[in-house]
């Protein structure tokens, strides 16, 4: 202080030490002076009052202190350059008026902020009811209040919004939308930032209602957000309400209710769709007369509707009136009919599946390899999920029927991807392969159980035509394999339903305490009640305790997780049970119910929990799933994903390296992300053969659908590896797999697991962690089609047919999302890889055809990757020869400028209706202006409803209109089809209709098919006794151990081995003639 | 004058100013480095990096800072900023002003100035860019420019107005940029003698960027604090502020680091602190970049003022480096003074460098030396002789009176500075036998130090142990698929080789 006296003369003061002296003054003035002075130069000397700071507080607890609030402030301003912000705030808060809340100053607005952060804790707190909730300060509340009527004062409601979701204060968040000038866009920011940022369930659905309801207060409601709203709170009667409303409204407002309608089909929520409709059903008839009045009558499309839906238009036609016709239209798409045909017609027209690549796996993968085969079986049919392509496989018969066993149930199943969605037809589709198929029985419950697993893949979310047969199917076997199946099936068709007649049947299934069904059935249960979080659950853990059955266990874990899917907090107890058992398997769950309960929240808590498990718990399995469930609660987010488990993609565990990968390939599916993608490049080459395999399915999820400059790496490196001897099974089955999920749905598809409206599709979810069960169970793989979500942009007017007359413009360059170019058939490649046993001429013949069709495509097209849109277009052209002038005249044009290379090419591009639009794609997307069609709602994806803006000009034509007698295609009858009437007919790989689906077995022959297999018949009576607890990797293990034995045996054994076959064969041969209705479970029965 | 130079090294010690010119053949034009500052910077903002990028391009600057022409800063700003934005217009006009001056300095010396001017325009010229960044960095060149031709004012005055814009954004990848127009600001203002003046402002930047969690920025105001204290001889204040003041935990720069051991350990020194205030003095000399001389200097007076007051000696080499060596003369005759303990030579030194000292601010401890010329003196003679009587003391002391002689004898006795005795009845001062030290705790405590020392080296070099960024185990894994090819190849080989046979 010496020095300080000594100080120099220019500064005017340079302590503060003559004013604090005033402070222990007695008389009140002085000190009053005192404060009034440190009050003014608090920023120059805080350092100096923060030594006296005792004397100020005194000052201010001294009651009788006249000026008790300025000792409050000057202590708060010391506190607040101390750092000590807590402090600063309770005596700002003790300095009422004085601490100026409009103030501009640092200092205030800091105090603020931390005046903010501290009630939004308090009021969190409240609302939790967790620890001593004390009511907020008033001081606190008052203070708030006030920023909250600046903010409305000064205009910022969008401030006032985030403060009010934040603080949990409704009534607040009302008052910003009501008094905002527009009230539209506040609510839309409301709901944008509540979906987003509001961490607890609870209070996101309050806040949900709250804004359904200011919704409808607006001039002109959003009806379709509303709706989406409605359908998250699950309140399918308000939603119905709105819908009848709107199709009681004028000519837009039924094509609004369409579009919503399309929209709500699109997140796959069956039992809520099911509501909707009961609930139109009661309200229809009574308020039919009004609507009736208003006369305004949509008298186009009416007959289509007869030919498209002639059991719904029926009664349509008898009442006559406009509105029961819309209603009947509508139910077409409520039911998910009309949605689920379209995109159909659209996987299967524009199927650009590349045959050949199936051909080179199918050529290098030795056919023995049981693994691998299954794989290649696989591929195809995610290849052509959904495109009812099935041309592979028949051009396959022989390789193909080297399935057996579980092999044979997965390829089974395959068929159901490949024709999912074609509820129609499915019946007659899976005809020869189904239990109850006539002419007596089929011999292979292995194709049975796939088959009705299969169907269920078929009916996936419209399960309504299927669950009875499916029903009977499980009540009236006995067989394992067969329950497996039809308990997978009836859960993937009525996913989510809570079917309670199922789901007691299905229960009895579990309680006979058999591996192989009770697996399959606490799957099912779990399928049942997705999402539901029904109080059965604790049943089925209590059962998990009790058996002895680790695949039981697995399954009923796993199925726990489904259940609680997405119920957040109200998860917690089962979270907290099933993290804490000793038996890894329940642990293993546990995991699943985390990822699963907080799917998409991007929640913290549930993230610390993951990574806690994943670095500690003593069991590698349950490690891989806490960081492959990472994936899950990082959905939403996928940004951060890779960010989160970089560290653990290095981790010297490499389960935890697989886990991480699945976690990149979950989050990041379908975005291609180049995080994500630089995280899995390192691990597809790592040291383990299995995290290759996750690494390369994740990269195949992250990349599917992207262009194809970043995809062909990834290609590449597939293709170096399946043919590859030296490389290790898992890898190359990896690989496989990888190739089909690439092209899944016949590269017009892509790994979906947000609706268009951003909304987590239950069954995508729940699809892909199934998909993640292959590491147990093969056939579980099939589940990915689930996932699979068409990238397609489908305009269809009031009569829901799609018109041709409608483009939408892409301000891209056409080859930047275009298909990737045909894979070249390298013959010398072929000859060197293709056993000489699988050559002959034949083969032969068929690659050169295919080859020479190629050919002339290229010639046709000019090579460049324009021109395989154009082929595409040909072939649509030849299906329909009257197409629309318009049409063909704008596609020659961008033939024309495909074929002159030299040009640059255009930075834009139209495409026709049915329009493929990549993810990536969707932001170029626009919609012209003057067409005759003009969209509802401008959506770069999915349905787009349209309208008709010159109903005059004449009878629109429509797309899909000529196959409709085809399109009911020539189901296979069942006798009909011999091993001879499967040729290898249909051009591979080209645009052309596709071919009527057929069997590639058929009954009289697959017995057969089956005997001569039978060099491995010693190998089946393994599988069938070990088949109750061999786990999936150790039992492929066993079977490539196998297939290497056989391979490296000598000349003389693989001779004996044939004979073998051959005596079998006969032995079989004589039976059949026997006893015709021989059945091998019967057998088994006795 | 002394002080002078030392100020000027002390605010930028920077390592490789003159040897970037040195080592590179032919030294790149100052326009086409300042372009390509301007690269560095849009790409830091996109990075959003913060240090890295920004260290690399302020030594970039400093490394053309000296050759810098108005014309070419001309250039630079007009190309760097968008045209006829206030601002370019305020520093082309600083520039033009400070250019004329110079010129009239140095007549045709810089003749060869319109030349440089006239070429520059064929480089490719980045289109000017609105980045707050960018406009931060003209700022600083301005700067440095200014400061470079001594236009004290115009420094002022930019600075003040960089201030003003800086404050209107609030972006982490402007705080290396902004501490360093902070500190120009503090630096013209100290030359023009109103350091007092932004005082307060100063203090209002450094809580912002407290609570911007703006380290580099808190770390360089709270010096800027300090020495503006230390300017006024507040040491008080200054000890109050620095105790109180939020400092980050790991320092951000080594330059501030040591510049705040630098005015800790004055403060120390000052508050008769001398051990603590030695610890820092030597820390912060250790740090400092060998070519911050000024700086060094300045620390090395400190430090040996507060050896000496410890009753320690420093090594002569410590006083006769070559590079100092020039300007620790006076404190060389000091601590030759204080060494042999004689009073007049001391009073002597302390007379002839009075001036030198008042300007070094280190008059006070030269005064607090005088009792320790004495007591080096007394432990001289306590060493010499087992006995001595105490006007003989006060004769090789020079002291005049042997009463006086007497309590000064006592109280040295009485802090411990030598061991002995006084006889009072025969007037002499006996010595104790000096101590066996190695039959005390002495040697294993320095031992137990060193210990201490080398597990300190030792847990700090475990704890950088740490994944680097994108480094780590995955790099480390053998691409294994080539491994099994390669294998397989062996293999193959090997057959083959087995059927030859």
């Amino acid at each position: 202080m010496a020095a300080a006296m000594v100080a120099a003369p220019p500064p005017p003061t340079t302590s503060a030490g003559h004013v604090l002296a005033l402070l222990d003054e007695d008389d009140d003035a002085l000190k009053l002076h005192a404060l009034q002075l440190l009050d003014a130069s608090v920023q120059d000397f805080w350092f100096q009052i923060a030594s006296s700071i005792g004397a100020i507080e005194a000052l201010f607890e001294d009651e009788e202190f006249g000026h008790r609030q300025l000792a409050a402030l000057v202590a708060s301003k010391v506190f607040y350059h101390l750092g000590d912000l807590d402090d600063a705030l309770s005596y700002a808060l003790g300095a009422g008026p004085l601490f100026d809340v409009a103030g501009t100053s640092e200092y205030v607005q800091t105090i603020l902020a931390r005046c903010i952060d501290t009630y939004v804790e308090q009021r969190v707190a409240e609302a939790e009811g967790h620890g001593d909730a004390a009511a907020p300060d008033a001081r606190l509340v008052a203070i708030v209040e006030r920023l909250f009527a600046r903010c409305f004062s000064d205009g910022q409601y969008e401030q006032a919004v985030g403060v009010a979701l934040e603080s949990r204060r409704l009534d607040q968040l009302e008052a910003a939308i009501t008094r905002s000038a527009d009230p539209v866009k506040t609510l839309k920011y409301a709901l944008d930032v509540s979906q987003r940022l509001v961490v607890s369930r609870d209070f996101r659905n309050q806040v949900l209602r709250l804004v359904v309801n200011q919704y409808e207060k607006v001039a002109q409601p959003d009806f379709g957000a509303i709706c989406q709203c409605m359908m998250v709170l699950d309140d399918a009667d308000e939603v119905a309400n709105i819908l009848f409303r709107l199709l009681g409204g004028s000519e837009d407002e039924a094509l609004l209710a369409y579009q919503i309608a399309f929209d709500l089909v699109d997140a796959e929520l069956q039992a809520f769709m099911a509501k909707v409709n009961s609930r139109l059903d009661t309200l229809a008839p009574a308020p039919a007369a009004p609507a009736a009045a208003e006369g305004a009558a949509p008298a186009e499309g009416e007959q289509h509707m007869e030919t498209d839906q002639p059991a719904e238009a029926a009664p349509a036609e008898e009442e006559a009136s406009p509105f029961a016709k819309r209603l009947a239209v509508f139910k077409t798409v409520i039911s998910g009919d009309v949605p689920t045909e379209l995109e159909r017609q659209f996987l299967a027209r524009h199927n650009h599946a590349d045959l050949q690549i199936l051909k080179n796996i199918r050529a290098s993968v030795e056919p023995r390899n049981s693994v691998c085969h299954s794989a290649t079986v696989f591929a195809n049919s995610v290849m052509h999920c959904g495109t009812t392509v099935d041309a592979f496989l028949r051009e396959n018969l022989d390789w193909l029927k080297k399935a057996t066993n579980w092999a044979k149930f997965g390829a089974t199943a395959g068929l159901g991807v490949i024709h999912r969605g074609n509820v129609g037809k499915s019946r007659a589709i899976m005809a020869p392969y189904l239990p109850s198929a006539p002419g007596g029985s089929t011999p292979s419950p292995y194709s049975e159980g796939g088959a009705l697993y299969a169907l269920g893949l078929i009916h996936t979310s419209h399960g309504q035509g299927v669950r009875q047969f499916l029903l009977d199917s499980l009540r009236t076997t006995q067989h394992e394999v067969i329950q497996h199946g039809a308990c997978l099936g009836l859960g993937v068709a009525a996913l989510g339903t809570g079917d309670e007649e199922a789901f007691e049947d299905i229960k009895n299934v579990l309680y006979m305490d058999n591996a192989v069904a009770g697996e399959a059935a606490g799957l099912s249960l779990g399928l049942l009640c997705a999402g539901s979080g029904t109080e059965k659950a604790a049943e089925l853990l209590a059962y998990a305790h009790e058996t002895q059955h680790e695949k039981i266990i697995r399954g009923v874990a796993v199925s726990l997780a489904l259940i609680q899917y997405g119920r957040e907090e109200e998860a917690e107890g089962m979270i907290e049970q099933m993290t804490s058992e000793l038996d890894p398997i329940l642990r293993y769950g546990g995991m699943f119910v985390i990822g699963l309960a907080y799917c998409g929240t991007s929640n913290n808590a549930a993230i610390q929990k993951l990574l806690h498990f994943a670095v500690s718990d003593v069991s590698n399995d349950v490690r891989r799933a806490a960081v492959m469930n990472l994936g899950y609660v990082l959905a939403s987010t996928p940004e951060q994903c890779p960010k989160i488990v970089s560290l653990l993609a290095e981790s010297y565990n490499p389960h935890v390296r697989y886990g991480a990968a699945m976690a990149v390939g979950i989050a990041c599916a379908g975005t291609g992300l180049r995080e994500a993608v630089a995280l899995l490049e390192p691990l597809i080459k790592d040291s383990v053969d299995f995290v290759q395999q996750g690494a390369l399915i994740a990269m195949a999820l992250v990349l599917v659908e992207q262009p194809e400059a970043r995809v062909k790496p990834l290609r590449a490196h597939i293709d170096r590896l399946y043919g590859n001897k030296g490389a290790e099974v898992m890898t190359r089955m990896g690989a496989v797999m990888a190739a089909g999920i690439l092209d899944c749905g016949g590269r017009n598809a892509t790994i979906g697991l947000r609706s268009r409206s951003g909304h987590f599709r239950r069954t995508a979810v729940l699809g892909l962690t199934l998909f993640s069960q292959y590491w147990y169970w093969y056939p579980l793989s099939y589940c990915i089609a689930l996932a699979v979500q068409p990238s397609a942009l489908i305009g269809v007017d009031a009569s829901l047919r799609a018109p041709k007359a409608f483009q939408v413009v892409s301000n891209c360059r056409a080859s930047q999302f275009a298909y990737a170019a045909p894979v070249k058939v390298d013959d010398k490649k072929d000859k060197a890889k293709l056993p000489t046993a699988v050559l002959s001429t034949t083969a032969r013949a068929k690659a050169r055809a295919a080859k020479k069709s190629k050919d002339a495509a290229k010639d046709a097209g000019a090579g460049g990757e324009a021109a395989k849109e154009a082929g595409g277009a040909e072939a649509m052209e030849t299906d329909k020869p009257a197409a629309a002038k318009v049409a063909e005249g704008e596609k020659k044009e961008g033939e024309e400028a495909a074929v002159e290379k030299k040009e640059p090419e255009p930075t834009s591009f139209t495409a026709d209706n049915p329009a493929r639009v990549a993810p990536a794609q969707r932001r170029f997307i626009s919609f012209p202006e003057g067409q005759r069609y003009a969209p509802i709602r401008a959506a770069p994806s999915g349905f787009v409803v349209l309208r008709d803006t010159q109903p005059d000009a004449g009878e629109a034509e429509y797309l899909f209109e000529e196959e409709k007698p085809a399109a009911a295609p020539a189901a296979p009858s069942t006798d009909e089809a011999a091993p001879a009437a499967a040729p290898p007919a249909a051009g591979a790989g080209s645009g052309d209709e596709p071919p009527p689906p057929e069997p590639f077995e058929q009954p009289g022959s697959s017995l057969q098919a089956e005997r001569t297999m039978s060099g491995t018949e010693w190998w089946r009576g393994v599988t069938d006794k070990g088949k109750t607890e061999i786990p999936g990797a150790e039992a492929t293990e066993l079977r490539s151990a196998q297939w290497q034995i056989e391979r490296d045996a000598p000349e003389g054994v693989q001779q004996q081995l044939e004979q073998g076959d051959k005596e079998a064969e006969q032995v079989e041969a004589y039976r059949d003639k026997q006893d015709p209705d021989y059945h091998p479970s019967k057998e088994k029965e006795g | 004058m002394g002080k002078d130079v030392a100020m000027a090294e002390a605010e930028a010690p920077n390592p490789d100013k003159g040897d970037q010119e040195k080592t590179t053949p032919e030294p790149q034009r100052p326009l086409v480095v300042l372009r390509g500052g301007l690269a560095v910077i849009k790409k830091a903002v996109e990075q959003k990096e913060t240090r890295t990028l920004f260290g690399r391009l302020l030594r970039q600057t400093a490394g053309v800072r000296r050759r810098l022409t108005a014309a070419d800063l001309t250039a630079f700003l007009n190309g760097a900023l968008p045209q006829g934005s206030p601002v370019v217009q305020q520093l082309v006009d600083a520039v033009q002003q400070a250019g004329e001056s110079a010129m009239e300095a140095d007549g045709a010396a810089n003749g060869t100035d319109g030349g440089a001017a006239a070429a520059p325009p064929a480089e490719e010229v980045a289109a000017p860019s609105g980045l707050p960044e960018v406009e931060a960095y003209c700022h600083l060149v301005t700067l440095m420019f200014l400061v470079d031709h001594k236009q004290w004012a115009a420094a002022q005055a930019v600075a003040g107005a960089a201030v003003e814009r800086l404050s209107a954004h609030n972006r982490r990848t402007l705080d290396v940029l902004a501490a360093r127009i902070y500190a120009y600001l503090s630096l013209a203002h100290e030359r023009s003698g109103s350091l007092a003046a932004i005082r307060s402002s100063l203090l209002g930047l450094h809580r912002t960027a407290v609570l911007r969690h703006d380290d580099v920025g808190a770390e360089t105001l709270l010096n800027l604090l300090l020495r503006n204290y230390l300017h006024y001889n507040l040491y008080d204040q200054a000890e109050r502020l620095r105790a109180k003041a939020h400092r980050p935990e790991a320092s951000r720069s080594m330059q501030q680091a040591c510049r705040y051991l630098y005015y800790l350990g004055r403060i120390r020194a000052v508050q008769l602190e001398y051990s603590e205030a030695k610890d820092c003095l030597q820390q912060a000399a250790r740090k400092a970049p060998s070519s911050a001389v000024g700086f060094r200097v300045a620390v090395a007076k400190w430090l040996v003022l507060v050896r000496l007051l410890l009753g320690e000696v420093p090594d002569r080499t410590e006083l006769t480096a070559p590079d100092m060596a020039a300007q620790l003369a006076p404190y060389f005759a000091v601590a030759a003074a204080v060494r042999s303990g004689d009073l007049n030579a001391f009073s002597n030194v302390a007379a002839t460098h009075a001036a030198v000292f008042r300007a070094d601010r280190t008059q006070n401890l030269i005064v607090r030396l005088r009792h320790n010329v004495i007591r080096a003196g007394l432990r001289r003679i306590s060493l010499a002789y087992s006995r001595i009587s105490l006007a003989d003391v006060a004769q090789r002391l020079g002291l005049a009176s042997v009463q006086d002689t007497e309590s000064i004898v006592a109280k040295a006795i009485r802090d411990g500075s030598i061991e002995g005795s006084i006889n009072h009845e025969a007037g002499t001062l006996e010595s104790a036998r000096p101590v066996d030290v190695y039959a005390t705790e002495e040697p294993a405590s320095a031992f137990h130090a060193r210990i201490a020392f080398c597990m300190d080296v030792h847990n700090e070099a475990i704890k950088a142990m740490r994944y680097g960024e994108g480094g780590g185990a995955v790099q480390e894994f053998e691409d294994a698929t080539a491994l099994r090819e390669r294998q397989e190849q062996e293999l193959q080989a090997a057959l083959e080789e087995d059927e030859d046979f």
